[in-house]
């Protein structure tokens, strides 16, 4: 039990980006790290078993880009996710039972069933929703950063998005209007390399999506989406000018999905070794070995983290199994508002 | 394929014949050139060969009443042929005049099977289904218990309209068909047949169903007509002058029904399914005689429009009454209609509601009657009305109000100015 | 008390144009709710693509009456996003034909955020949508798509036809939770008519009978209502007595006013703009054929829409592809002698 004291100045070797981030949140990064990848990971099982039906998109090794891009939020700022949204809905604070339960389709999911894996949404706790549509959260996002604006609220909006999406009007649209309109909007771009299975340096003429920041007169950041203090770093930096009115900024999170696209994805567009190397760059396990190079938690200290992870994940997926499904008769229920 | 038997055109200008009599049996083997029957029209009767030989099935019966021409009456079955198994088809695509309807009411069952296509097993649609008729023709000959096919369509390419059944209803004879066949001597046969006109069979088959869709309901009022007549004496010249048209008691009475009529809603609506539908304006109908028959001519707008303005209005429907050019839109769209018999001495009288209407005002004549006034009796003008309404939509406080409204604004007309 | 007062009081009120009717409604609410904003293409100083803005940007400042740049899809998403966090916008799309470009905002997220979330979010945007032809404008800025959007759970749609009616409808669409889309007829913008001051709502999903008739009924919105009109009282003339009924919301849609005119008339005619095929008219003859009123129907329903065609350019032909009186008067005469 020493690592609640721990300060920079004790600790002179880390670097900046890792010291800026106290034990106490480092244990909700590394809890929120281990949910994500063992939410999925108990999703995807479940899927196999058949127990889950449609399809999901796995971000397995992409979680410091979402842990880390929404370090720096409050509970009142917004996200907005995408397809690929199971890591952004945990890392903004929602509860993996709900999730479960409505990737059982149960009454009690996050939307009763009616959205699954791609439209989780908590609109109280800012998440405006997973979208289906690539690049469909990029122009919402802009109306969400209009409303902040003249609310005159201290809020920031992060939208999500991959490198696929940013080949879309919408990006371009949405990335030029919140650059006139200093809006406080965290653009996040997960280059995961592949649009779905098209390399992104076949679908883009320039080599890095942030260097497109450059036609919308914001600032554009390539970061290595696999290593989390640098996201968080990235993140905060961003989220500072956001909220002292400087504008939009462009985050380009450079990582990989060690899952196929979706469920139905067997991989003939990228090889073996390819993923096998990506493997080696687990944004979990490469903060993990930092923290312990530095002394700042033991293994066992971990072990405990990643095991309190997993048991709650476990429970969440007995309260989903045992959920209510949504009853017929309120088929067209919530298609208008009252 | 068994021959078909009609009945053919025999005259120019024939468009239906009777049978008088057949002169073969139902399963009699007939010759071509047989003579199987004689035929009625208006002219003489004549006899009707065989055009095939075979055996005779399905004969019409001789009843001596009008059979459409073209319609067939028999079939003639050949050498080898079952009635069972090769059916005639349905006598419904001829135009059929109101008494060929009866599908061939043979004794044998079989041969009244087959006369239904064995694929449904529903007779009574096999028979409409080649009938080319509208959804509400069809339904109103179901109400009715018509068969479509009896009716003679007039529409475009033989269409049967609603008008069609109600003209072909009209002409029904009032008692059910079954027992008029049963029992046809004891029918009064004696005194004029006067058949009804376009008319009168509109006129009997609104007012029927007035009768049957509404329950009605009747209040009476006895009103002192003494400020009326006042007011009409006053402004009576004055208007003569300006539209040309005295201004009669009646159109008085509707120029102080519209002014009270936007605040009685329900009395200004009509029933449709399970609702009633307000009327923005107020049309008011006045019912008049012509050549016998009840035309009722609405003034439009009655609420919006003064004394003048309806005088003038009313005087030209009472001419085109007269003229008869009345056209059928200055008669349709009433919200409300008046009945004042009082020039006939009527002392009062109920009236039956004009359908779609909710209520009917029936005004009975003026006559100088006692009545209690301060403790005396005096004499004063007085005229009784009676309001019929559709219960369905107005209860009996609603029509009462009407009734304490129409006598305030009657005794006191200034109220409405 | 006396109507003949009334009259007097009816004759004396003040007329506006449609698209003044339409800034007044924006003004009031704008006036009384600071979430309410305006935004599209030259909404500002232009005073909007057909000036319907007008000064609005004058009286309530750039940050409420906001220029955006030519973004169609981006705009519509920007309206999502404001209206799911607290605000009420109100987006004009220059040329209702441009909303192709935001059917992606529209469809996919507007119409069913509500839904996919379990019922735990609010779109209450508003779209207006210039469209119609008639002002020689040619196949890309003359369209009437509403049907498209019709088709849609989630979305409202309407299409008023009267000053009256532009004012108090976008009120209640402005204060409707829902997205609502409004497609104005850009030849009704300068229309007259009676507008009653300050705040008042006509409601959505409510058809006006317009006039009352015996004989046949006429269904249209928005320019073909105005039309409708017109056509039954030359049709009075001739002794047919048409009852005009003005849909002026096509969802959700007044079927119950449709359905107790045709009990009553037994005929339909409907009129609309757009491509005649498997348009407003296919929905409302169908609507008719499964339900009871189907008894009720004395002669073959009648559908009088657009032409299969791109709208022309040369004005003869432009008229000829899209329901004009005359066509409305010809129509109404055939159903009345019951010829399909």
């Amino acid at each position: 039990m020493k690592a609640d004291t721990d300060t920079t100045a004790q600790r002179p070797n880390q670097r900046p980006e890792l010291a800026a981030i106290d034990d106490e949140t480092m244990r909700g990064v590394l809890r929120k790290m281990h949910l994500i990848r063992k939410f999925e990971e108990a999703a995807e099982a479940s899927y196999m078993r058949g127990l889950i039906h449609g399809t999901m998109h796995l971000s397995i090794g992409q979680e410091a880009s979402a842990v880390g891009s929404t370090l720096p939020l409050k509970a009142e700022d917004y996200i907005l996710s995408t397809h690929r949204g199971h890591g952004h809905c945990i890392a903004k604070g929602a509860d993996p039972a709900r999730m479960f339960a409505e990737f059982f389709g149960k009454e009690n999911g996050y939307c009763k069933g009616r959205g699954g894996s791609m439209h989780i949404a908590d609109v109280e706790g800012g998440n405006l929703g997973a979208n289906g549509i690539v690049g469909g959260g990029l122009p919402i996002a802009v109306g969400v950063g209009m409303s902040i604006k003249a609310q005159k609220l201290d809020r920031v909006a992060v939208v999500f998005f991959g490198d696929g999406a940013s080949n879309e009007g919408a990006f371009h649209e949405a990335l030029n209007m919140a650059s006139i309109w200093k809006l406080p909007i965290l653009f996040v771009c997960e280059n995961n390399k592949y649009g779905m299975s098209m390399d992104v340096s076949r679908a883009m003429a320039v080599p890095n999506v942030a260097d497109r920041a450059v036609a919308y007169a914001m600032p554009g950041i390539i970061v290595d989406g696999n290593d989390l203090p640098a996201v968080a770093a990235v993140a905060r930096e961003a989220a500072e000018r956001a909220r002292s009115g400087g504008g939009p900024t462009l985050i380009e999170c450079k990582t990989y999905r060690l899952r196929g696209h979706s469920k139905s994805d067997r991989n003939l567009y990228r090889t073996k070794e390819e993923i096998e190397e990506w493997r080696n760059r687990c944004p979990i396990r490469r903060l993990e070995a930092e923290l312990v190079a530095h002394g700042r938690f033991t293994p066992e200290e971990l072990m405990t983290i990643e095991e309190a992870a997993q048991a709650e994940i476990d429970a969440a997926l007995e309260f989903a199994k045992a959920s209510p499904d949504p009853d017929p008769k309120d088929l067209t229920r919530d298609v208008y508002a009252d | 394929m068994p021959v078909e038997v009609i009945l053919p055109k025999v005259d120019m200008d024939m468009e239906t014949g009777s049978i008088e009599a057949w002169k073969v049996s139902e399963g009699d083997f007939v010759k071509q050139g047989d003579i199987l029957f004689e035929i009625g029209t208006n002219k003489a009767v004549m006899e009707v060969e065989a055009p095939a030989s075979g055996i005779i099935r399905n004969l019409v019966p001789a009843s001596g009443e009008p059979i459409a021409v073209g319609t067939p009456v028999a079939w003639i079955f050949l050498e080898g042929e079952d009635a069972s198994d090769t059916p005639p088809p349905p006598a419904a695509e001829t135009a059929a005049a109101p008494q060929a309807q009866q599908p061939p009411a043979s004794p044998s069952g079989e041969a009244a099977a087959s006369t239904a296509p064995a694929s449904n097993g529903h007779p009574a649609r096999a028979l409409d289904s080649g009938v080319r008729a509208t959804p509400l023709a069809r339904r109103t000959a179901r109400l009715h218990g018509i068969a479509i096919a009896e009716v003679t369509g007039s529409g475009p390419r033989g269409r049967i309209t609603e008008e069609d059944v109600l003209a072909h209803l009209a002409k029904r004879p009032a008692e059910p068909a079954p027992v008029a066949a049963r029992a046809p001597a004891e029918a009064p046969t004696e005194g004029e047949l006067v058949p009804f006109g376009p008319v009168r069979r509109i006129i009997a088959s609104r007012l029927s169903e007035s009768m049957r869709v509404a329950p009605h309901f009747y209040m009476m009022a006895q009103i002192d007509m003494g400020a009326l007549q006042a007011l009409l004496k006053r402004v009576g010249p004055r208007i003569e002058k300006a539209v040309g048209v005295r201004p009669s008691l009646t159109v008085l009475l509707a120029r102080v029904v519209a002014g009270i009529l936007p605040r009685h809603p329900m009395l200004n609506a009509s029933v449709e399914g399970d609702a009633a539908r307000l009327h923005p304006t107020v049309n008011i109908g006045i019912a008049m005689e012509r050549d016998g028959d009840l035309v009722v001519p609405v003034l439009r707008g009655a609420e919006g429009k003064n004394l003048a303005e309806l005088t003038r209005e009313f005087g030209r429907l009472r001419e085109a009454v007269a003229n008869r050019t009345i056209q059928p839109a200055d008669m349709r769209g009433g919200t409300f209609t008046i009945s004042n018999l009082g020039m006939y001495g009527v002392d009062s009288f109920t009236a039956i509601i004009n359908q779609p209407e909710s209520a009917i005002l029936a005004v009975g004549r003026t006559v100088d009657t006692p009545v209690g006034r301060d403790g005396q009796i005096v004499l004063r003008p007085m005229a009784t009305f009676s309001l019929s309404s559709d219960h369905r939509i107005v209860d009996g406080v609603t029509a009462a109000r009407f009734m304490a409204d129409l006598r305030e604004a009657i005794e006191c007309p200034e109220v409405l100015i | 008390m006396s109507t003949l007062t009334e009259a007097a009081v009816e004759s004396a009120v003040r007329e506006l144009t449609y698209a003044e009717a339409i800034r007044e409604a924006l003004a009031i609410a704008m006036e009384a709710d600071e979430r309410v904003f305006l935004f599209g293409e030259d909404v500002g100083v232009y005073g909007g693509a057909f000036g319907v803005s007008g000064d609005l940007v004058h009286r309530f400042g750039p940050d409420r009456v906001i220029d955006t740049p030519i973004s169609e899809l981006g705009i519509a998403g920007a309206a999502v996003g404001a209206a799911i966090t607290g605000m009420r916008p109100v987006l004009e799309i220059q040329f209702s034909d441009f909303v192709t470009l935001a059917m992606e905002q529209i469809v996919n997220q507007a119409a069913k955020i509500r839904f996919m979330f379990g019922g735990k979010a609010k779109v209450p945007m508003v779209v207006r949508l210039p469209g119609g032809s008639g002002t020689g404008a040619a196949a890309q800025h003359s369209q009437s798509l509403e049907a498209w959007f019709a088709h849609v759970p989630g979305l409202k749609v309407i299409q008023p036809s009267t000053p009256h009616d532009a004012k108090g409808m976008l009120l209640a669409a402005i204060d409707d939770p829902n997205p609502v889309l409004i497609f104005e007829h850009k030849l009704l913008y300068k229309t007259k008519g009676h507008v009653p001051e300050g705040d008042y709502r006509v409601p959505i999903g409510k058809a006006a009978v317009r006039r009352e008739g015996r004989d046949l009924t006429i269904v249209g919105s928005s320019i073909m209502a105005v039309r409708a009109v017109a056509a039954a009282e030359k049709l009075a003339q001739e002794g047919i007595d048409a009852e005009v009924i003005d849909l002026r919301s096509l969802r959700p849609i007044d079927f119950d006013t449709i359905a107790a005119s045709v009990r009553k008339t037994h005929r339909l005619l409907v009129v609309y703009e757009g491509v005649k095929t498997m348009g407003i008219g296919a929905e409302i003859s169908a609507m008719i054929a499964e339900s009871d009123v189907f008894d009720f129907l004395d002669a073959p329903i009648i559908r009088l829409g657009g032409a299969e065609v791109p709208l022309p350019y040369n004005p003869v032909l432009e008229k000829a592809a899209v329901p004009q009186e005359e066509n409305i008067l010809e129509a109404a005469r055939r159903l009345a002698r019951g010829e399909a």
